[in-house]
């Protein structure tokens, strides 16, 4: 404990690029004691993986330069040392994982063969049998069932937590010291994730390495980090242990990302909630946070007597597996199957679950985006499968539908304007091209957007201010319900939480009934009133938010909520 | 925080950037000046090479004899490079450019075959009788020799070297088998080159989007028989499809420009069907449909302008190859009788007993170069449109 494994000194990072120079790390200082985990938690561009990547200099040398600081690894400074000699740290002492674990493995070699031939990079003395032997140990170590028989697997026959698991088999082959995570558990679903941070946590446990941990999930912070780093813009504002920081935290930053947390969000809209919810007081805490659901007007929402604006029975939405030469169907994934469901008016209604659950297909299907195969979907009880483009038209405006990629939700070659006003004009909304303008720009005073960001493309905003253009795309026909499918995945956690107190106050000046997709527990407890969980196309249980998140009664439904890493600890 | 406007980001369309990120490199600074070189020399021929006067003075009547002998599509020509001019000065959006530009092509065609009636008969030897060249003053165009002038009225005349007459001519490039002389026959043949590419490329191209687009849309059955078609259309040999067409119907610049254009699409049909399998699950066209908007608007408004960039590489090389394929067929004997076209002089050059180089040089050294500026164009296109490459062009940033 006394001499550190990895101690960063005032580390400076500067990028150039197009004779601009951005200091993506700026004097950061911390460091790792052996054994421990030190996790960098931050939004994007906060400067967290450049940090890890300055570690082990993998930045390209022509655009990073470090003009200050040092890294002492085992009391040698990285930044001083040759390549050559950095190349035997890499790998061999100093290990990583990266985010995306579909990229991240050689798609042309066996997973077998990539993680030998890392280990004959570092011991060239190794003979092929012992590589094997180590190979295969590793697999097992990182518990993936059957390690022999799927050495020879090639990584698209592996599912992405088993690439994931590969991956950090990789990295442990050659028993590093230091472990840099970048992100590791961010591609995957809740309940993967669970397993990749307990194996990670065991493997620590085992072979005593520490861990740099790079994250923007302090759920997964409060499970893996003894010690905690928050970065912002390039500075870290905070360093303390994980307790500390996430009971007490001192730096107006730290206390704002806590607060932005869904588990810590105040849903207090209209003053339906009075009962003042304090970040981590205790508040946010499982079963407790629920009872803020039980407020006196749940019987409002939650009533027998809402009718249903939607309801939807026996859909089935199946697309066929075409095989041999005449592309015979022989078999459909089936990925909506027999769901039946109705959504009252006025309520927010969560549809959560793992990727490929066909959450996104049942929300399209109840859109006609994607064709029923069979079913029927009823809005205000008239019948929607079945009707042609034509019939449909005029039902449109009653429903839209927002996106979760701000990069591709909006039209890149059109004004905003244009964007926002086509519906109008195609519905012959407004006299003239002044009144759509005008009611765009309503629009927009409601999104809490200036109005010239009319006359703008959608290249020039942020990714928080695109997802609200494509809600105010979806509001300009002023419809009665709107699909949003996972309209904050791809958001920091403050702007998510803008978007959904944003949401919840618009829900409730233009009277919308929401279909909420998501796969983040945390927002459906602050957000719906509703929640059904799907599971392989089917829906496994559904039921009042705090019913079915306090109290689950399926095993998927209690597997996928014991999996999400909460703030809560001790 | 992370949500700060970028309000510093410069408003400019998406084709904007990919020119600045375009512009900056010497090839295609080469290649747009080729080709401007060879649009300046296809649009004004008559006035840079001929052998009668640009304006004359006899007697205080001011003539000018080119503007007499105009032919119907020397105006036609001028009247479209007037057209687009004014259509690149005015500031209008895409669309309404190109129907703009279509409708005015297409008076400009009625109008030129309605009203511009040059003299039947056109013998340059007149232009050098004292009639014309006895004036108080006359200027003439920098050539003075029109592409078919066989100059019978000197004594000696037929193959000579540049710089090389003796009579007081002069031939920068010297003088074909027939006494024509080779520059201006050059200049004369720019415009068969460029108008084959531009004209046999947008045949294509419209078949191309429109079937591509079609198929990229509705998928399912439509793309079935769109691929089938396509891949008939690839099966077809241009060029021996475009021999047995001239050995059946004759020679014609328009045949030419639209066999190669109706045989060549299946490249773009290719680009267009990919890009919109993609698009159309892409959100913001999710969104358009589930707006209600019309289809027309979803496909020309919402598809088209977001996948027509692989278009321009395409097209660039597209041009290419056509003028490739004019040439060769000129060269093989089978091109134009009456005018003279680079792949032509060639096929003189080659079949005349002595080797003249000059003869050889400089239409295959024009060929050389055009191809080559078009594809210097599509290879810059290219690596702008490509994302991984434009990030480090500087289109992103």
């Amino acid at each position: 404990m006394s001499q550190p494994l990895l101690e960063v000194r005032n580390l400076r990072t500067y990028l150039n690029s197009g004779g601009r120079t951005v200091k993506a790390v700026d004097d950061v200082s911390f460091s790792i004691p052996k054994g421990e985990t030190f996790c960098l938690v931050g939004e994007s561009g906060s400067g967290k993986s450049i940090s890890a990547l300055s570690v082990i200099r993998l930045l390209p040398q022509g655009i990073a330069s470090h003009p200050g600081g040092e890294i002492l690894f085992n009391g040698q400074d990285i930044l001083k040392l040759p390549e050559d000699a950095l190349r035997g740290i890499r790998g061999s002492q100093i290990a990583m994982i990266f985010q995306e674990p579909m990229t991240s493995l050689n798609p042309v070699f066996s997973v077998g063969e990539q993680i030998t031939e890392a280990l004959q990079l570092h011991h060239p003395t190794m003979s092929d049998e012992e590589a094997l032997e180590r190979a295969l140990l590793a697999l097992e170590q990182v518990q993936i069932p059957k390690a022999r028989e799927r050495f020879r697997d090639y990584p698209h026959q592996l599912s992405g937590g088993q690439r994931q698991r590969v991956m950090i088999a990789m990295a442990l082959a050659c028993e590093p010291d230091l472990l840099i995570a970048d992100e590791p558990t961010t591609a995957l679903d809740v309940t993967v994730q669970a397993e990749i941070l307990r194996l990670l946590r065991q493997l620590q446990d085992d072979t005593g390495m520490s861990t740099l941990f790079i994250t923007h999930d302090f759920g997964v912070v409060a499970q893996m980090a003894q010690q905690v780093g928050v970065m912002q813009q390039g500075k870290l504002v905070e360093v303390g242990s994980t307790a500390q920081v996430l009971r007490h935290p001192q730096h107006a930053y730290t206390q704002q990302l806590l607060a932005a947390v869904p588990e810590n969000l105040v849903r207090n809209p209209g003053g339906r909630n009075p009962s003042p919810a304090l970040p981590l007081s205790g508040k946010g805490a499982r079963g407790d946070g629920t009872s803020s659901y039980s407020s006196p007007d749940k019987g409002r929402l939650g009533g027998v007597s809402s009718p249903a604006l939607l309801s939807i029975r026996n859909l089935n939405v199946w697309f066929p597996i075409k095989k041999g030469l005449l592309r015979r169907t022989v078999d459909h994934v089936r990925a909506v199957d027999d769901v039946s469901l109705d959504i009252p008016k006025g309520q927010i209604v969560a549809l959560v679950g793992e990727s490929g659950c066909g959450k996104t297909t049942l929300g399209r299907a109840v859109l006609q985006l994607e064709k029923p195969t069979s079913g029927s979907i009823q809005l205000h009880g008239q019948e929607l499968t079945g009707l042609s483009a034509r019939e449909l038209r005029p039902l449109r405006p009653k429903m839209q539908i927002a996106f979760q990629d701000p990069q591709s939700s909006l039209n890149p070659r059109l004004l905003v304007e244009t964007t926002l006003t086509e519906p109008l004009k195609a519905h012959g909304i407004g006299v003239n091209q002044e009144e759509r303008i005008e009611r765009a720009a309503q629009i927009l005073d409601d999104m809490q957007l200036p109005r010239d960001a009319l006359w703008r493309y959608p290249h020039e905003f942020s990714g928080g201010q695109r997802q609200r253009i494509g809600l105010a795309r979806a509001l300009v026909l002023n419809p009665e319900f709107i699909v949003c499918d996972e309209i904050t995945s791809a958001l920091d956690v403050s702007v998510q939480a803008e978007i959904l107190q944003l949401l919840l106050k618009i829900r409730d000046e233009h009277n919308l009934t929401l279909l909420f997709i998501t796969h983040n527990i945390g927002v459906v407890e602050y957000l719906s009133d509703q929640t059904m969980v799907m599971y392989k196309g089917k829906i496994v249980e559904r039921g009042a938010t705090a019913e079915v998140c306090g109290n689950p009664q399926e095993d998927y439904t209690q597997k996928l909520l014991s999996a999400v890493p909460r703030l809560l600890f001790n | 925080m992370t949500d700060m406007t970028a309000h510093t980001v410069s408003r400019e369309t998406f084709f904007r950037r990919v020119w600045r990120a375009i512009w900056p490199r010497i090839g295609v600074k080469l290649g747009f000046a080729w080709v401007g070189l060879l649009v300046f020399m296809g649009v004004f021929a008559p006035f840079l090479a001929n052998s009668m006067p640009l304006l004359m003075s006899k007697g205080g009547h001011i003539s000018a004899p080119v503007l007499e002998y105009l032919t119907v599509e020397d105006v036609f020509v001028l009247a479209v490079f007037a057209l687009v001019v004014v259509l690149a000065w005015l500031r209008l959006s895409g669309g309404k450019r190109v129907l703009l530009f279509l409708a005015g092509t297409l008076v400009a065609a009625v109008l030129a075959n309605l009203l511009v009636k040059p003299p039947a008969v056109k013998i340059y030897d007149d232009f050098r009788t004292p009639v014309y060249t006895e004036a108080d003053w006359r200027m003439m165009p920098p050539v003075p020799y029109a592409p078919t002038d066989y100059l019978r009225d000197y004594p000696e005349h037929g193959l000579e070297q540049p710089l090389k007459a003796t009579d007081g001519r002069f031939h920068l490039m010297g003088t074909e088998e027939n006494g024509a002389d080779v520059f201006s026959r050059m200049i004369h043949a720019s415009r068969i080159a460029l108008s084959i590419g531009l004209i046999a490329t947008s045949i294509s191209m419209v078949i191309g989007v429109v079937l591509g687009g079609l198929m990229g849309y509705f998928s399912g059955v439509v793309d079935m028989i769109g691929m089938r078609l396509v891949e008939i259309f690839e099966a077809i040999p241009t060029l021996f499809l475009l021999l047995t067409f001239v050995a059946f119907f004759g020679r014609s610049l328009y045949m030419m420009m639209i066999i190669i254009g109706v045989t060549s699409w299946s490249g773009y049909a290719r680009y267009i069907r990919a890009e919109f399998l993609k698009l159309r699950k892409q959100e913001f066209v999710q969104a358009a449909v589930a707006s209600g908007l019309p289809l027309s608007s979803i496909l020309f408004r919402h598809m088209l302008p977001n996948g027509v960039a692989p278009l321009l590489v395409a097209a660039s090389f597209g041009v290419a190859s056509a003028i490739l394929a004019e040439a060769t067929l000129s060269f093989l004997g089978l091109g134009l009788v009456g005018e003279p076209s680079w792949g032509q002089m060639l096929d003189q050059a080659v079949k005349s007993s002595t080797f003249n180089w000059w003869m050889a040089a400089f239409p295959g050294g024009a060929i050389f170069f055009t191809v080559f500026a078009y594809n210097l164009i599509g290879e810059a296109f290219r690596d702008a449109i490509d994302p991984k490459l434009s990030r480090n062009a500087g289109v992103g940033s």
